[in-house]
C-alpha cells in the first residue's frame, strides 16, 4: 500500500512523515524545505506501507518545479491514498489545494494539522462537519507531539482498501456546464486523471494538459478556447482566474460553516514581528543575531575544544610505550591523531552550530530575514528568498545548493547556488574560529566574515551583469513564529552530526594516515613543493600549506586537522605567523567548498557549470588571498 | 479610486485588478490574491522592500514589483 503526503508548504508534511517512518526529513519553520520527494516505509495494522513526502505546493498550475514533481508523482506512481496535510490555523487558504486534490480522484483523508495552534488561537473547528462538506475523513493531528497520527493512518488505510473516491466539489453553473461538455468529449480517452480534472485544467489553460490532449484529440481544443473566451467575457477575468476565484469562494463558504473564532487576540508572534520586521530594529536585530550566534559558537567551541585536546592527548604516552617501532608508531599515531583532531577541534564547533541553526530554522526567523533582505537581494538580481539557502549554507553547502530550488527560475537558481558556495559552511567556520579567532582574536574572525559578505555581494553583482534579468517577484507565505520544539531541534541536529561523522571521519582518518605515510617515506615535501610558487611565493604561507589546501578539497575542515598533524601540535602559533594564519583561513574560506558541494552543483546544473564555479573560485581565492595578504601585512606583522 | 498596492495610504483594501502576464496572475491567485480579495497591510521593508499583507487570516509577503501590479480600492 502506498500513501502520498500532499499539501501546502510548511504545514507539517515532513513532520508527519518523520513520525510515521522514524526517518529524518528536513523540518523547519519556513516554506519550501522539501524540494525532492522522499520515500519511507512503516508497518501498521499488519500492513507494510510506503509513504511519500511531497514538496509543498499551493496549486496544480505547473508554475513551479515542486508542482511538477508532485503532479508527475501522482500520475505515474498512483498512490492508494493521498493524505492531505493542512494547517488548521489557515484552513481557508489550504482548502484551495484540497479542492484540487479531490478532483484528482484518489482516495483521500485530511490531516488537520497544527490543531494545537488553532486551539491556542481560540479557533473551534467542527471537523466532523468539515468531513461531511468535503466527503473525506478528517483527523485532527499535532504532528510534533505525535497526536492523531495513528488515527490518521487508520483512516487512510480504510479509504485505500475501499477505493473510496471523493465526490468532486461542484462549481457554479457557468463553469459546470462547460466542464461537463468538455468532459463528455474526453470520455473514452486513456487519461492519468479523471476526465473532469482534464476538462477543468483545459479550461484553465494548463499548458501541459493542453499538450497531452493536443496529441490525442486536438479537435477539443477549439471548443475549449471558445468556452474560455466566454467565461472571460462574462467575468472580465481570464478563465483560470475565474475558476480560482470560485475555488476560493467555496473554500470561504466551507470555512465559515465549520470554524468559530473568538475575538482575535494579539499573539506573541505578532508582538515579536513588530520588532523583528521593523524598518530599523529589524536590521539591528538581524546583525546582532548573526554576531551573537558566531560568538556563542566560538566561545562554546573553543572551550570544549581545549578541554578535549587536553583530555585526549593523555592517550599519547601509553601508546608510545606499547609500540616501540617508531615508524609503526607514527603511522598508528597519525590515524589516532586524525581521530582526536576530528573529535577535539571539529565537533566542538560543529555540534553547537547545528543545534543553533536548527533552533533558528524552527523558529520562523528565516522568513523574516527573507523579508528584510529582499531589496538588497534585488540589487544582485535575486529576491529575498535567496537569502534562505544562503543562511542554510552556513551549516553545509550541500543541502543549501539543493535548497536553491526555492528560486523559481534557472537563472536565479544558478546565481544563488554560486553565492551559496561562497558562504562559509560549518567546516570553514571551524577553520576561521579554530585558527583565526583562537590565535588572532575574535575581531579578526569577524573581519573575515565581513570580507566574505562583501565578496558575495560583489560576485553577485558581477553575475547579475553577465546573466542579466529581473527575478520573478517575491511572494511568500510568512509563517508565524513558533516556539522551536526541543525534540525536533535536537533530533535534526543529531541527524546532521551523524551524517557529518559518517562522511567526515573516515576521510579525516584516512587523510591523516596518507599524509603521515608520505612524510615517512619522504615525499611529502615534494608534493607541497609542486605548488610552492603559489603557496609560498604568492601567498606567503609555509611550504607545507600546499598539501593542506589540496586535501581541503576533500573536506574543508581537513585543512585544520591536517595542519595539526603536519605540525604535530594544535598550538598553531608555534609554526605560523598571524598573517599566515589569516591568509590560510581566507583562502580556505574562498576556494571551492569541497567535493560534495561540487557534486551537488553538478547534480543541479551539470558538469560544465559545476567545474566553472570550482575553477573560478580556486583562481579567485588565490588572487584575493595574495592581495589581501600584502594589504594586511603591516597590520599583522 | 484604484491605486497600486505600493501607493495605498490606509491599511485595509480590496484587490480590484491585477495587471501583468498570465503567469503573474496565476501565481498571485494561487497564493490567494485575486480580484475581490480583502487585504490588510501589516507593514513593509525600507528601500522598496516587500509588503506584509494579511490575506484570509494568514500572512503573505509580496515584493515591491509584484505589489505595484496589484490595484486595490481602499476601504475607509
Ligand atoms: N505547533 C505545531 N507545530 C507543528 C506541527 N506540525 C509541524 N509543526 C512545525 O511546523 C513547521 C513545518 O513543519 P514541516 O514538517 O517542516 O512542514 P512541511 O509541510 O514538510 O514543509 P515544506 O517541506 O517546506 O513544504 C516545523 O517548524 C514544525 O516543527 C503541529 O502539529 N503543531
Ligand atoms: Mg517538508
Amino acid at each position: 500500500m502506498k500513501f502520498a503526503l500532499a499539501g501546502n508548504a510548511n504545514v507539517g508534511k515532513s513532520a508527519i512523515f518523520n513520525e510515521l517512518t522514524g526517518m529524518h526529513q528536513h523540518i523547519g519553520n519556513w516554506p519550501g524545505k522539501t524540494v525532492e520527494k522522499a520515500e519511507g516505509t512503516f508497518f501498521f495494522l499488519d500492513k507494510d506501507i510506503d509513504v511519500i513526502d511531497l514538496p509543498g505546493i499551493y496549486s496544480f498550475s505547473t508554475f513551479s518545479m515542486e508542482e511538477l514533481i508532485s503532479r508527475n508523482y501522482l500520475s505515474e506512481q498512483r498512490p492508494d491514498a493521498i493524505i492531505n496535510v493542512v494547517d488548521s490555523t489557515i484552513l481557508e487558504r489550504n482548502l484551495f489545494l484540497t479542492l484540487q486534490l479531490i478532483e484528482l480522484g484518489f482516495p483521500m483523508v485530511m490531516a488537520l494539522n497544527m490543531y494545537d495552534e488553532a486551539k491556542m488561537k481560540g479557533m473551534e473547528i467542527d471537523y466532523k462537519k468539515l468531513s461531511k462538506e468535503l466527503g473525506i475523513p478528517v483527523v485532527p493531528t499535532v504532528a510534533i507531539k505525535r497526536r492523531g497520527i495513528s488515527k490518521m493512518a487508520t483512516a487512510a488505510i480504510r479509504v485505500a482498501t475501499r477505493h473510496a473516491k471523493p465526490k468532486p466539489i461542484q462549481y457554479g453553473k457557468e463553469i459546470e456546464e462547460r466542464v461537463s461538455s468538455i468532459e463528455k468529449k474526453l470520455s473514452g480517452m486513456d487519461l492519468a486523471f479523471p476526465a473532469r480534472w482534464f476538462a477543468i485544467k483545459l479550461l484553465e489553460g494548463d499548458q501541459e494538459v493542453i499538450r497531452i490532449v493536443e496529441k490525442k484529440k486536438p479537435s477539443i481544443l477549439k471548443l475549449v478556447s471558445k468556452y474560455s473566451r466566454e467565461l472571460e467575457k462574462i467575468h472580465g477575468e481570464p478563465a483560470n482566474v475565474v475558476i480560482s476565484s470560485e475555488r476560493y469562494s467555496i473554500a470561504a463558504r466551507i470555512t465559515s460553516k465549520v470554524i468559530k473564532r473568538s475575538k482575535y487576540k494579539e499573539t506573541i508572534s505578532d508582538k515579536l514581528d513588530k520588532i523583528t520586521t521593523n524598518k530599523f530594529a529589524g536590521y539591528i536585530i538581524m546583525f546582532l543575531a548573526m554576531g551573537l550566534t558566531l560568538f556563542t559558537i566560538f566561545y562554546l567551541g573553543s572551550w570544549l575544544s581545549d578541554w578535549l585536546v587536553n583530555l585526549l592527548s593523555v592517550i599519547q604516552e601509553p601508546l608510545k610505550n606499547t609500540i616501540r617501532d617508531p615508524f609503526l608508531f607514527s603511522l598508528v599515531w597519525s590515524t589516532v591523531d586524525g581521530l582526536i583532531a576530528g573529535v577535539a577541534i571539529v565537533l566542538p564547533y560543529i555540534i553547537p552550530f547545528y543545534i543553533i541553526l536548527s533552533f533558528v530554522e524552527d523558529s520562523g526567523y528565516l522568513a523574516r530575514v527573507a523579508f528584510l533582505t529582499d531589496s538588497l537581494m534585488h540589487k544582485i538580481g535575486l529576491h529575498g528568498k535567496a537569502f534562505i539557502p544562503m543562511v542554510l549554507g552556513f551549516g553545509c553547502n550541500v543541502p543549501a545548493c539543493l535548497g536553491c530550488r526555492i528560486m523559481e527560475r534557472p537563472r536565479e537558481k544558478f546565481i544563488t547556488a554560486f553565492l551559496v558556495t561562497l558562504v562559509p559552511c560549518a567546516a570553514r567556520t571551524v577553520i576561521i574560529l579554530g585558527l583565526v579567532a583562537a590565535f588572532l582574536g575574535f575581531q579578526w574572525a569577524v573581519a573575515l566574515y565581513i570580507i566574505d559578505f562583501i565578496i558575495i555581494l560583489l560576485i553577485g553583482k558581477l553575475l547579475n551583469k553577465f546573466m542579466p534579468g529581473e527575478p520573478v517577484g517575491l511572494i511568500m507565505e510568512m509563517p508565524p513564529y513558533r516556539l522551536p520544539s526541543i525534540k525536533v531541534a535536537l533530533r535534526s541536529s543529531w541527524a546532521r552530526v551523524k551524517e557529518f561523522i559518517k562522511i567526515a571521519f573516515p576521510l579525516i582518518i584516512a587523510s591523516s594516515f596518507v599524509i603521515e605515510f608520505l612524510r615517512q617515506i619522504g615525499v611529502l615535501g615534494e608534493f607541497s613543493a609542486v605548488i610552492s610558487p603559489i603557496t609560498v611565493g604568492w601567498l606567503g604561507l609555509p611550504q607545507a600549506a600546499g598539501i593542506l589546501l589540496i586535501f581541503g578539497i576533500l573536506r574543508k575542515e581537513l585543512v585544520l586537522v591536517m595542519l595539526a598533524s603536519v605540525l604535530g601540535t594544535t598550538n598553531f602559533a608555534t609554526a605560523l605567523t598571524q598573517l599566515q594564519m589569516f591568509t590560510l583561513a581566507l583562502v580556505s574560506m574562498l576556494y571551492v567548498p569541497c567535493i560534495a558541494t561540487i557534486a551537488a552543483l553538478k547534480r543541479e546544473f551539470g558538469w560544465k557549470k559545476a567545474l566553472y564555479i570550482a575553477v573560478f573560485e580556486i583562481v579567485f581565492a588565490i588572487l584575493v588571498g595574495g592581495i589581501l595578504m600584502r594589504v594586511l601585512a603591516p597590520l599583522l606583522a | 479610486m484604484l491605486v497600486p498596492l505600493t501607493h495605498l495610504k490606509g491599511k485595509k483594501a480590496i484587490v480590484r485588478e491585477i495587471h501583468g502576464g498570465v503567469t503573474a496572475k496565476q501565481r498571485l491567485s494561487d497564493m490567494g490574491l485575486l480580484p475581490g480579495t480583502q487585504i490588510k497591510v501589516l507593514g513593509n521593508a525600507p528601500f522598496k522592500g516587500p509588503i506584509r499583507l494579511e490575506v484570509k487570516h494568514s500572512e503573505l509577503v509580496v515584493g515591491w514589483g509584484l505589489a505595484s501590479k496589484i490595484f486595490v480600492e481602499e476601504i475607509v
